[in-house]
């Protein structure tokens, strides 16, 4: 009887047990309350972190739990954290979702905490950085402000020196940018065979349309949306030009490896076995680039129509959820996330980004043991001629990936950019109305 | 009198007890899985980000679903890649007929076969998406040994499916083999003995005695490998991650994923799921018509 009475406890807890698992509130620490931040990256960022969350746990008598995601799970992770309503106290937002977590009042907006505050100075912070999260309601980039960034990083270009000093080449300038011609000039002197086997072994440059197409299309005059990004604009002669040109360094000035060998992997081991003159750098590729065999440096990128070098920059941003408990603590963990010297240097030593602060970045600019030399260029993008990628301006990057999913006949020269972009732009336009319907600002 | 009363109390008690433990599973289906097919089903009804609430929309989401170009093709590749279910299943019947015989080897022979099955698909699929590699790839290095100049394969819209075809059967083979092993093995020996004094050959045995025997295994495989087929994906998003050239090797459950996820149509992406499992349930249920229609009994 005693045992058959202790069986039914057992099936009853367990069935309650059942009903309740995963609806339980997180424990919060003896004393101090408890923030989560959810963030995404390798072992350098978790090292820099862990850190400095430490100190900040001292500072502060707060714990805070660290989810450290791959890129690839961060946001199917960070989706189903939302949708289980135990959305992150802190955690890692780019420019292109913070439309959709304003609206549907996921993150906070944390102007008055951080504009005046003395626990963070914004005019030490990179401008482009902090106005990428800025949202107006209807536009991005002015306004409140939703998240701070985490980094910057300018999508900058490099060339080979060794191979240049080889060819007996004159060096590209740091100051004044190729022009179109000027670029696929050079970058045919650089293509040839070195070994006399009949085969090109060298070549000028190699380069993905997906994130190297928007430096020529802008210094050309052109871009994806204008200004109120009610429109997709890239029926424009300007694009078309652009686009073609991007095209053709492979197909007609025949300057990059062939067709089957243009996946970026092989254009990227290429560059690193020393094969290819041109390529893009970013701050994340310095810890890689510094081991390579050669001597590298960066320029601005080549300029089409305007004259003028033009790049993205991309960004991460630290965001605070309005849900959390302790929404002071929250907001203070994000200024020191993005604004704290040990965890920015030890970012920046690890090589994988450049500094946030301004401050630091005087310093680091100057510092000629490292490398690239021309650090300035990155510091020039940050400040002068970097943008945000166009989806970026957006409520879903629908209507931008769309450009790339059916452009392979143009790379292949089967079909002229200018008609390829006069068949995409409706069906980008489309996905454009919707995104913007969906946001309700239309 | 008494004692009846004593055991029904008993009786009671352990209904009771055994209605509780009955609760357990009951409770678990309701909530993990019919609630969730129900939402899903009101979801498809609705325009949704997955975040904010959803707002129903009627049948919008499937009139948007008959007129959008991406949802066909993503069905149609879908579809094409399964050509890789009838290869795979003749291929590893063949292998289990070979590893079926006495010789030596077999075990190694079955474990080596076996391997891939037991293998992380993440895994084995960033390995073939090297192998497929147009430079440096595996495959087309082997090819280039018998003079024959390989495509790039999975950046190709003619090469990217059976590419993925390929590498499906292969990772696939092992499991359909040790089914049909253990199905040959059961064969009864006096059924052979009594065809071949019947006077039939090795193939007419194999056609008559043998596949009529194993049409359980491969009725189960098929069902099996039709179902999984729909629902391909991880395969896809590591190998072609953008859908492929084109589009050419997004698969429907790779497309759902994308809308769910990345454009923030959770409302869209829940009533092409549902479309996909009446698909599935449909093709399944004629499946289970046509086996029972040619069932025959050996008793």
């Amino acid at each position: 009887m005693k045992s058959r009475f202790k069986t039914g406890i057992v099936a009853a807890v367990a069935a309650a047990g059942l009903l309740l698992s995963g609806c339980g509130p997180a424990a919060t620490g003896a004393g101090g309350e408890t923030l989560t931040f959810m963030f995404r990256g390798g072992a350098d960022e978790k090292a820099a972190y862990t850190k400095a969350i430490g100190e900040f746990e001292k500072a502060n008598d707060v714990k805070v739990n660290m989810i450290v995601t791959t890129p690839d799970d961060y946001s199917t992770k960070l989706k189903a954290a939302i949708a289980g309503k135990k959305v992150p106290d802190v955690f890692y937002v780019d420019p292109g979702s913070v439309q959709a977590y304003v609206k549907t009042g996921v993150v906070k907006n944390i102007s008055e905490f951080v504009e005046g505050s003395d626990s963070i100075d914004l005019d030490n912070i990179w401008q482009y950085g902090v106005d990428s999260y800025r949202f107006d309601g209807k536009l991005m980039g002015q306004g409140d402000i939703y998240a701070l960034p985490k980094d910057v990083g300018p999508f900058s270009f490099g060339y080979n020196k060794t191979m240049f000093d080889e060819a007996g080449i004159p060096l590209p300038s740091a100051d004044t940018p190729y022009t179109f011609d000027e670029f696929v000039d050079v970058a045919k002197k650089l293509t040839k065979d070195t070994n006399a086997d009949g085969k090109l072994d060298q070549w000028g440059t190699g380069l993905n349309v997906q994130w190297n197409l928007q430096p020529f299309v802008w210094s050309n005059g052109a871009d994806w949306l204008n200004q109120d990004r009610s429109k997709v604009t890239v029926d424009t002669p300007e694009f078309a030009e652009s686009l073609q040109w991007f095209a053709d360094l492979q197909n007609v000035a025949k300057v990059t490896p062939s067709v089957g060998e243009a996946q970026t992997l092989d254009t990227y081991q290429r560059w690193m076995q020393g094969q290819i003159g041109f390529f893009p750098v970013g701050p994340w590729d310095v810890s890689t680039y510094e081991k390579l065999p050669f001597e590298w440096d960066l320029i601005p990128y080549p300029a089409g129509s305007t004259g003028k070098s033009a790049t993205w920059t991309g960004t991460l941003g630290i965001a605070v959820s309005n849900s959390s408990k302790a929404p002071e603590k929250a907001v203070e963990l994000a200024k020191f996330l993005s604004a704290n010297e040990t965890a920015q240097q030890s970012l920046v030593d690890a090589g994988v980004q450049i500094p946030n602060l301004i401050d630091m970045s005087d310093q680091w600019v100057k510092d000629s043991t490292t490398k690239p030399a021309n650090k300035q260029e990155f510091l020039d993008i940050v400040k002068d001629y970097g943008r945000g990628l166009p989806a970026n301006s957006t409520y879903s990057a629908e209507w931008y990936d769309e450009l790339f999913k059916n452009i392979q006949p143009v790379l292949d020269g089967k079909k002229t950019a200018a008609q390829y972009l006069k068949e995409a732009q409706p069906k980008m336009q489309k996905y454009l109305d919707q995104a913007n319907q969906a946001a309700g600002i239309g | 009198m008494s004692t009846i009363t004593r055991r029904s109390t008993l009786h009671r008690k352990e209904q009771r007890v055994a209605l509780i433990f009955v609760a357990l599973p009951v409770i678990g289906f309701a909530v993990f899985t019919i609630f969730p097919l129900l939402f899903s089903v009101y979801a498809s009804f609705t325009e949704w980000n997955g975040i904010s609430a959803p707002v129903f929309t009627g049948l919008a989401n499937f009139q948007a679903m008959m007129v959008d170009p991406y949802f066909w093709q993503a069905m149609w590749n879908t579809l094409f890649l399964m050509i890789g279910i009838p290869i795979g299943l003749s291929l590893s019947l063949l292998l289990a007929l070979a590893l079926n015989r006495k010789m030596r080897g077999t075990t190694f022979f079955r474990t080596v076969y076996y391997v891939p099955v037991i293998s992380s698909i993440a895994a084995v699929a960033i390995l073939w998406q090297w192998a497929f590699n147009g430079d440096f790839g595996l495959i087309n290095q082997a090819l280039a040994m018998i003079g024959i100049d390989g495509p790039n394969w999975l950046a190709n819209t003619a090469t990217v499916k059976p590419a993925i075809i390929i590498m499906s059967v292969w990772k696939g083979m092992g499991y359909s083999m040790l089914l049909y092993l253990a199905a040959l093995q059961s064969v009864p020996r006096h059924l052979y003995e009594a065809a071949s004094l019947d006077g039939a050959g090795v193939l007419q045995q194999f056609r008559n005695v043998t596949l009529p025997m194993l049409r359980p295994v491969t009725f189960f495989l098929v069902v099996t490998s039709i179902i999984g087929g729909s629902q391909i994906f991880i395969e896809i998003n590591i190998m072609t991650p953008g859908g492929g050239p084109e589009f050419a090797s997004a698969s429907i459950v790779w497309y759902i994923w994308q809308k769910a996820f990345n454009y923030l149509q959770m409302g869209y992406a829940t009533s092409m799921s549902l479309v996909l499992g009446l698909i599935v349930f449909a093709v399944t249920a004629i499946q289970f018509r046509l086996n029972r229609r040619n069932q025959f009994s050996i008793d």
